[in-house]
């Protein structure tokens, strides 16, 4: 079995099995820990207010703004160019959809009406150099600033490294530069297998367990009544 | 250690701007007899019991992103980057992952995380205590959402069944575990200043009431430092015409085990109050101008209690505003400028921000908000117990300038509060800096400007 | 007559003009990338040449291979193939049958020993020691071990005898392998294709007539003239791709308007070969062109890489049953561990 053909078959089919073990090892082992009990009186009556803390905490506070303005910028510039080249790019939009009707039974077409939109080649490659540009002035910043260097341990390296792999290999394969097509295309897949197989095990889980950290003190703060 | 032993091992100092142990020779930032194993053994167990879902979310969903950095004035101040928040936590922070997370038998049996040492803990303990208020910025800055503040709460318990408490911390929670008081306000001691209060004010303070309506509850600064405070509480309830009352079986409402770690103190020292509340059938407690007593009673009153607090519990500032809101509390317009430090319990962690602005709204001041203010602002320097660290002055110090520059910039003419520890930062403040500026109690400051005519 | 030697005889026996073999030449070395200049001397050399003995082994195959090859009865570049080689053993072709072809092949091997280039087509069974594909009593694999031993080269035409082909997909019964598995001593080259396209063979023989080796191989054995780029590089569709404009349905307006058929399973992108440029049935259409997408019949193990008509990003993985088992496990797990932390702690509380 060639590369190539590992990397699309039992290759994926291990690291996906990982992934969604992994992740749901970790989620459930977190959430089924004793919860405490609050027994204070509420300074408001129990609703779900709290929870749009999940969509506040995407900006920081105008206060912070002048402090933090800088690394948001970067960072929204990763996520949503990794997002874009993710979601937007037709072969990873067939790849989804396959998966979605295999657990599904139909695709987004069948579900919502709407077909899963998708970009042209050269408008992904865009946003996928914007993603890895952010992502090397990230890894800058945090080789460079003290407290993030005071902080950083090998899972935020390595994560880095998973992360940009598969974008890399990806914007390589695209533009035929490197080693002959199959031979990238294999490198790319198994760099998302990668990835995959880290993801439940290192910071990456933060894209479950921040909207959970994040709810869980919005509704704990609403309860008080205290800032958001 | 022995009573009469901690009474010459650790006098008070009562003379300074803050009270606070005299400044030892030889500082003892341990406690206890135990082995260096003991003691990690200890700060794991405490550690792991207190744990709860929320911690552990809290503690996964860390990204390292160093924001936490920029929220905290120990940071911002010193430039230093062992003061990010979220890595005064470290080793609890590795704890968990390794002893109570859902990957922990693997990271054990791996050897992927270290284990806990007692010089790590040691090293923390600067970090943990000294350089930490729990004022909870950073707690709005992270983008995860992660409460980190509580999260150093919690650290704290580990360190202090570990006995790795800063030494005068420790002092003062231990004298307040057995006296009632960690500044020597005994029960006996309070009672004379409340006869001499009576005295020397003219004033009914009734104390003791076998039932009322109301009881009210003090700090030990404002018994020893602040003694008019109590006469303006006084003369408030009293002109209200409320069936109120101080209970010498319950009046201490600052909590030093909760700021040094120590969940049986806490438990000890919150449950007084709730019982002589209970003793004397009050419908409502009202806590004094202080933060962290606000925490203490009325968001983890009930949790120590076991059950919901059969009473309302309102920090002066907010039983002030409920009154004034009600129309039964009529103030006379004070012709002053004045800007508000808020106490961060109170305001950001505790969500009564509104209410002293509603009393200084009723003063009629012309109030102008620093920047920023209200729930964003800077905390003095001086709560969860930091003040009485002696070898953390000249850190409090830089930090308490970021204050002085905030009030100057308003150009106020008077500067408020409604915390008696952070009223006593400021003094111990404004005499290192030789600053004009003097804090002054927006209970005081109502008590001073009541309207004649009583109902 | 007498058989022609050399191939100028051939050409004139067969009744081809000195213009249409000239025009095959310059077809050939276009085709092949080499120098126009060659052209000319591609004619002379091969009118001279000796028209080599071509043995003609078919294995576990189709027969579909030598089809495409005799599709044509016109002149064509496939046609002229025949008057380049001396074709001493074909089953399909020959008219002999049986022991006189058998003795026929025997004789050519013995005569032309060191000289001859074994074709072979179709894969080798190896299963049973080779008793599941016999010709004559003889195993494939006896057969293809003794013609190899006296033959110049070999090659290997279509995917079955280059990479195993059809036998050789899941389960392989037969135990099916490619030539290039059981022959190391050879030089080997892979025409691979299922069928190969005709003209390829045509050319990589001319090259052998002219220059008296194999032409450039790749990775894979396959002369790199014919399978150095992949169908989604030369593929005329190619800016609709770029474009985003794909069909996807066989009969949608995408479709009829010609646009990529890479969401219809086209497998384009990772296969090598000439179906792009040079195309099928002299030059007229390949499967693209025809709305049909690649089957990527010129890439080993192609019947394994999963569903022709799944695009190619979905892999062959095997979907959703794994994940749902995973997922179940994880929350097994995960509860377990929790369960653990809470009995610890719990523990704890109690000796406090």
């Amino acid at each position: 079995m060639d590369l190539l053909a590992f990397a699309r078959g039992p290759g994926l089919k291990y690291a996906m099995f990982v992934f969604v073990f992994g992740i749901l090892w970790r989620l459930i082992g977190v959430l089924l820990l004793a919860a405490k009990v609050d027994r204070s009186e509420p300074r408001h009556p129990a609703s779900w207010k709290g929870l749009r803390l999940i969509v506040l905490r995407l900006w920081p506070r105008r206060e912070f703004l002048q402090r933090t303005a800088a690394i948001q910028v970067l960072g929204y510039a990763f996520h949503i160019g990794f997002l874009v080249v993710l979601v937007f790019y037709l072969p990873h939009v067939l790849f989804f959809e396959d998966v979605f009707k295999g657990l599904l039974g139909t695709n987004l077409h069948g579900l919502l009406g709407v077909s899963w939109p998708y970009l042209p080649g050269s408008v992904i490659m865009m946003a996928g150099a914007v993603t890895v540009a952010a992502l090397v002035a990230l890894l800058v910043h945090r080789l460079v600033s003290p407290v993030k260097r005071l902080l950083s341990n090998f899972d935020d390296y390595f994560s880095w490294l998973a992360t940009t792999a598969p974008l890399v290999t990806g914007m390589m394969a695209y533009s035929h530069v490197g080693p002959p097509y199959q031979t990238m295309l294999a490198m790319h897949i198994l760099s998302v297998e990668l990835l995959l197989l880290w993801f439940p095990f290192g910071k990456l889980m933060h894209a479950f367990t921040i909207v959970i950290s994040r709810a869980v003190t919005g509704m704990e703060f609403e309860r008080k009544g205290a800032a958001l | 250690m022995t009573p009469a032993e901690t009474e010459s091992e650790h006098p008070l100092e009562l003379g300074a701007p803050r009270f606070s142990v005299k400044q030892p020779e030889v500082r003892l930032d341990r406690q206890g007899e135990m082995e260096d194993t003991e003691r990690v053994e200890r700060a794991l167990r405490h550690f792991i019991r207190d744990f709860g879902r929320t911690a552990a979310v809290y503690l996964e969903s860390c990204v390292h992103c160093g924001q936490c950095a920029e929220a905290c004035h120990y940071y911002v101040a010193t430039g230093e980057a062992k003061y990010t928040p979220i890595w005064k936590v470290e080793p609890f922070k590795q704890a968990y992952k390794r002893e109570y997370g859902p990957f922990a038998l693997l990271f054990r049996l791996l050897g992927l995380k270290p284990k806990l040492t007692v010089e790590r803990l040691q090293q923390w303990q600067e970090l943990i205590y000294d350089a930490c208020t729990l004022c909870g910025r950073c707690s709005l800055i992270c983008p995860a959402g992660i409460d980190i503040a509580n999260l150093v709460s919690l650290a704290r318990h580990g360190m202090s069944s570990a006995g790795l408490v800063p030494h005068e911390l420790w002092a003062v929670a231990e004298r307040a575990e057995r006296q009632g008081s960690p500044l020597g306000a005994t029960p006996k001691v309070f009672q004379e200043r409340i006869e001499w209060l009576t005295d020397e004010y003219e004033i009914e303070i009734p104390l003791d009431k076998p039932r009322a309506q109301v009881i009210c509850t003090l700090s030990s600064i404002e018994i020893m430092k602040y003694p008019k405070s109590i006469v303006a509480m006084a003369k408030v309830m009293n002109h209200l015409g409320l069936d109120w009352t101080f209970r010498s079986d319950g009046y201490e409402a600052t909590n030093f085990g909760m700021l040094s770690g120590n969940v049986r103190w806490q438990k000890d020292m919150s449950l007084k109050l709730i019982q002589a509340a209970i003793a004397c059938g009050a419908q409502t407690m009202v806590l004094p101008e202080c933060g962290h007593a606000y925490g203490a009673v009325r968001w983890q009153g009930a949790n120590v209690y076991g059950k919901p607090l059969p009473f309302r519990v309102l920090h002066i500032s907010e039983f002030l505003a409920e009154n004034v809101d009600n129309g039964r509390l009529k103030l006379k317009r004070l012709a002053k400028s004045a800007t508000y430090h808020d106490p961060c319990q109170i305001s950001r962690r505790g969500g009564a921000t509104a209410a002293a602005r509603t009393v200084l709204a009723a003063l009629g001041v012309e109030l102008r908000e620093m920047s920023p203010a209200a729930d964003m602002n800077w905390c003095c320097g001086g709560g969860g117990g930091v003040v009485t660290i002696h070898r953390a002055d000249p850190l409090r110090y830089k930090v308490f300038q970021i204050k002085m520059e905030q009030i100057e910039s308003t150009q106020a003419e008077v500067p408020v509060t409604a915390c008696s520890n952070c009223r006593q930062t400021f003094d111990d403040g404004q005499a290192h800096f030789h600053w004009d500026k003097t804090m002054h109690s927006l209970l005081e400051l109502a008590a001073d400007n009541l309207e004649e005519s009583p109902r | 007559m007498r058989a022609p030697s050399t191939v100028g005889e051939a050409l004139e026996q067969a009744g081809i003009s000195r213009r249409a073999f000239l025009k095959f030449c310059t077809a050939m070395t276009s085709l092949m990338a080499l120098p126009p200049q060659l052209a000319p001397a591609m004619a002379q050399a091969l009118a001279q040449a000796r028209r080599p003995s071509v043995i003609w082994l078919p294995f576990q195959e189709c027969t579909g291979c030598t089809e495409s090859l005799t599709r044509s009865s016109a002149l064509s570049l496939e046609s002229m193939l025949f008057t380049m080689i001396s074709l001493d053993y074909h089953e399909t072709l020959f008219a002999a049958a049986g022991e006189a072809a058998e003795s026929a092949r025997e004789q050519a091997m013995k005569d032309n020993y060191g000289k001859y280039l074994l074709l072979v087509d179709g894969s080798v069974a190896t299963g049973l020691d080779g008793a599941y594909s016999c010709i004559a009593g003889v195993t494939n694999l006896q057969m293809l071990e003794e013609a190899a031993k006296g033959a110049a080269a070999v090659i290997a035409i279509g995917s079955c005898a280059s990479f195993g082909g059809l036998p050789k997909a899941d389960p392989n019964p037969t135990g099916a392998v490619p030539v290039s598995a059981l022959i190391k001593d050879k030089p080997v080259m892979n025409i691979s294709g299922c069928p190969p396209i005709p003209v390829v063979i045509t050319g990589v023989l001319a090259h052998y007539l002219t220059f008296g080796s194999l032409p450039e191989l790749d990775a894979l054995g396959r002369p790199k003239a014919f399978y150095g780029n992949t169908i989604h590089d030369r593929c005329y569709r190619r800016p609709f791709y770029d474009q985003g404009k794909f069909a996807k349905t066989f009969d949608d307006e995408g479709a009829r308007n010609g646009w990529c058929l890479y969401e219809l399973g086209c497998k384009g992108p990772v296969t090598y070969n000439a179906c792009a440029t040079v195309k099928w049935n002299a030059a007229t259409s390949f499967p693209i062109q025809s709305g049909h997408g690649c089957l990527g019949c010129s890439e080993p193990d192609f019947w394994d890489r999963g569903s022709f008509y799944k695009a190619l990003p979905t892999g062959t993985w095997g979907g959703a049953k794994t994940l749902a088992v995973a997922a179940a496990a994880g929350a097994v797990v995960g509860a377990a561990a929790a369960a653990l932390a809470r009995k610890r702690q719990r523990g704890i509380g109690e000796k406090e």
